[in-house]
């Protein structure tokens, strides 16, 4: 029916799309990961966080971010928008 | 020894040579120079340099002493990671970009930046609405140019940069001691002389 098809299905579609896309931002949002990185800098430079704590959530946080990177290029791919 | 060449930014044409270690442990410093342009530069192995912790702080570090070394030089900084494969490529992007520095150069005469960051209290009894207009009026009115940085977490409560004459920054330390003063549950951190990386903006297009 051209209603259907062309009204109520398409705007489905793309609304699909696009929340899988910005699930995957979340999910590997190697942005705030980064921001994380630099605070966790800044509160050892103002003293806050001991060197040992410092090393434990810079190593932690860095392989997160490095996981994040590879699973958005994994995806990219796959979150192209179909019109 | 490698031909490669990693550059860290431009002065007035000069001869430099300086015995500290840069990008990746490299030495000495030294220019190539191009008309009335000079890049430092050191030699590098591999055009594509790693982002490294002591990379970007060797970075930072040549530039800082360029701009202090004797009576000081105005430097145009490049960004982390500009790396050419010989002097002659070097001296191609100099000639492309020569109007660039020129101007870029003559905008940063004398200067240096200065950072400025306020971190709240764990508990957020300070907002950044509290602090910001008061305390960019006072840096304001102790240097020449402001310009603000990304504020990448919630504690940061501000964080800007600053540009002002080198023999300014006696009177813009004297403004940060009374911000410390005035804001005792929150921290300031004051950084610099950096090179005015955030009031220069010229282009080179990777090799």
């Amino acid at each position: 029916m051209f209603l259907l098809d062309d009204i109520l299905l398409w705007p489905i579609t793309n609304v699909v799309d696009v929340l899988h896309s910005l699930a995957v931002q979340e999910m590997y949002d190697t942005e705030s990961i980064q921001s994380d990185i630099k605070e966790n800098q800044l509160l050892y430079e103002i003293g806050e966080r001991d060197e040992a704590e410092y090393e434990r959530e810079r190593a932690r946080l860095e392989s997160e971010l490095d996981a994040a990177e590879r699973a958005r290029e994994r995806l990219s791919d796959k979150v192209v928008v179909q019109r | 020894m490698s031909s490669h060449l990693y550059a860290y930014g431009v002065i007035e044409a000069e001869d430099l040579e300086l015995d500290i270690e840069g990008v990746e442990g490299e030495s000495p410093v030294q220019t190539v120079t191009f008309r009335t342009l000079s890049a430092v530069v050191t030699p590098i192995d591999d055009v594509d340099v790693e982002r490294t912790d002591e990379n970007t702080r060797a970075h930072d570090e040549v530039l800082r002493e360029v701009m202090m070394e004797g009576d000081g030089r105005t430097v145009v900084p490049m960004q982390f990671g500009m790396a050419f494969k010989s002097a002659r490529t070097l001296k191609s992007v100099m000639r492309g970009g020569r109007r660039a520095f020129r101007k870029a150069l003559m905008d940063v005469d004398g200067k240096v930046e200065l950072g400025v960051k306020v971190v709240g209290s764990e508990d957020g009894a300070l907002t950044r609405e509290d602090v910001a207009a008061d305390i960019s009026e006072r840096l304001v009115a102790v240097s020449d140019q402001e310009a603000e940085n990304d504020l990448y977490s919630e504690r940061l409560l501000f964080n800007r940069s600053y540009l002002l004459d080198r023999d300014a920054q006696e009177a813009f330390g004297e403004a940060v001691s009374e911000l410390e003063d005035d804001y005792p549950d929150a921290t300031v951190q004051y950084t610099g002389p950096w090179a005015p990386y955030n009031f220069v903006d010229v282009e080179i297009e990777a090799q």
